[in-house]
């Protein structure tokens, strides 16, 4: 994928003045995904440009072998393909498995429902009934009344408390890639204020660095 | 003793290895649903002796402040009060004490049939459709039809992306793979021939191609 920025994909000039390449966008979505307790944002332009590329990678390995081209060059170029393969069908079993853990969270907050692409809307959706029709077959139905609901515990609970929840306090390793200076952790009543210098690593709960996982200044390892 | 069965069924499935399931324990099941029922039946004349309760003591503070009573008949009604206070408060914990126990048979039941749905979820990744005959008979009627909803939305959600998700669980070292054949599959049709799959053959495949065989148990990766 290093090789092929001249391929021709009009976000080019901007990536190379950025100087990330779709490799490198690949790797830290990928990494982020992995190690964020919460299901983070879907890069819907990362994966279609992917798949453009991994079409025309196609081809050309398809040719290469039918021109008899060195097998060595054609096995570099495959195991490019295959790596790149693995990093997007990692990344989306990832973002599933995630879903299926929280789907009900997920269904109920909108700014989480919104991280989802409309593919995996789909699948929540058909997910959140199998589940729910599932637990209600074995379990929910034979209860008396006032018990049935998956979401709550019984009809005189004050909110919704067998939804299980992501744990945002969870302590992540991050690193930053530029200098942001001083930074306000909300440990509740201490307040620390800490300097976050580039490629330092940290350990930091998740819920304090949020905001600059999404941004993008932040990368997680 | 209340919640002990449905703490039975919990420790039961937590002392299975992770990942595997055990039959279906439809009895200790029966059992726990039974003693919620039995809870109900407890709670409702409870509640409804509860709400009679407050509408005496109601009736009583009522006839205080209608009527001007004299020293002894204020004492009286105190007294009655107090008495009628007691049964509530009896009936009241009574009544807690039924609601705390079915709420937690909910939970255990609930995080048991959770837990082996979750496990089934994780056979769905490295199974195609068919689950095999061992692990189909430990599973009761509605966890079969939850596993086959749950393979149908897995491939709409694969076709949709078309991508095919449950290749290259590991980071992939070398594009093609030495395997050697266990069972006797046949001719298939791979990416970009047509092989012949004998038993005790040894093949040099495309690491995809091999893939769900080997997670099926079907060839054995040769790493020599």
């Amino acid at each position: 994928m290093d090789s092929d920025a001249g391929l021709g994909s009009t976000a080019d000039d901007y990536e190379s003045l950025l100087s990330t390449t779709d490799a490198e966008l690949w790797k830290s979505a990928w990494r982020n995904e992995k190690a964020a307790p919460e299901i983070l944002k879907y890069d819907v332009d990362l994966i279609q440009r992917s798949r453009q590329q991994i079409q025309l990678m196609e081809e050309m390995a398809d040719e290469f072998n039918k021109n008899g081209v060195d097998p060595l060059t054609v096995s570099l170029y495959q195991m490019d393909l295959d790596r790149t393969m693995f990093l997007m069908r990692s990344y989306l079993r990832t973002r599933l498995q995630k879903i299926e853990k929280y789907v009900f969270h997920i269904q109920k907050t909108a700014e989480q429902w919104n991280r989802l692409s409309r593919q995996e809307q789909k699948f929540a959706k058909r997910y959140a009934t199998d589940l729910e029709h599932h637990l209600d077959q074995s379990v929910l139905s034979k209860l008396p009344d006032q018990y049935r609901s998956h979401l709550r515990q019984s009809a005189a609970s004050e909110e919704d408390d067998m939804v299980p929840e992501p744990k945002l306090d969870t302590y992540v390793i991050c690193k930053s890639k530029k200098y942001l200076g001083s930074f306000q952790l909300d440990d509740g009543e201490e307040e620390e204020v800490i300097n976050i210098e580039a490629d330092d690593l940290y350990a930091l709960p998740y819920k304090s660095i949020k905001p600059l996982v999404e941004s993008g200044q932040i990368d997680l390892v | 003793m209340y919640g002990r069965k449905a703490s039975e069924l919990v420790k039961e499935f937590a002392s299975c290895e992770p990942g595997q399931l055990s039959t279906f324990n439809n009895d200790l099941f029966t059992q726990v649903l039974e003693e919620c029922d039995g809870h109900l039946l407890h709670l409702q004349p409870l509640m409804r002796k509860i709400q009679d309760h407050e509408n005496e003591l109601k009736d009583c503070r009522r006839s205080e402040d209608d009527i001007g009573s004299s020293e002894d008949e204020s004492r009286k009604s105190e007294a009655e009060k107090l008495v009628i206070q007691n049964a509530l408060k009896s009936n009241q914990f009574g009544a807690l004490v039924h609601h705390l126990s079915l709420v937690r048979n909910k939970r255990c039941l609930m995080a048991y049939i959770h837990n082996r749905a979750e496990v089934i979820r994780n056979l769905g990744w490295m199974v195609e459709r068919v689950l095999p005959e061992e692990i189909q008979e430990k599973l009761s009627s509605s966890e079969e039809e939850y596993f086959k909803n749950h393979v149908a939305t897995l491939q709409s959600y694969t076709s949709e992306v078309d991508l095919q998700l449950n290749v290259d669980m590991v980071p992939p070292k070398d594009p093609f793979v030495k395997v050697r054949v266990l069972d006797d599959i046949g001719q298939i049709m791979l990416s970009d021939q047509v092989a012949n799959l004998a038993r005790h053959a040894i093949m040099f495949l495309r690491r995809t191609d091999a893939e769900q065989y080997i997670t099926q148990g079907q060839m054995e990766e040769l790493t020599s």
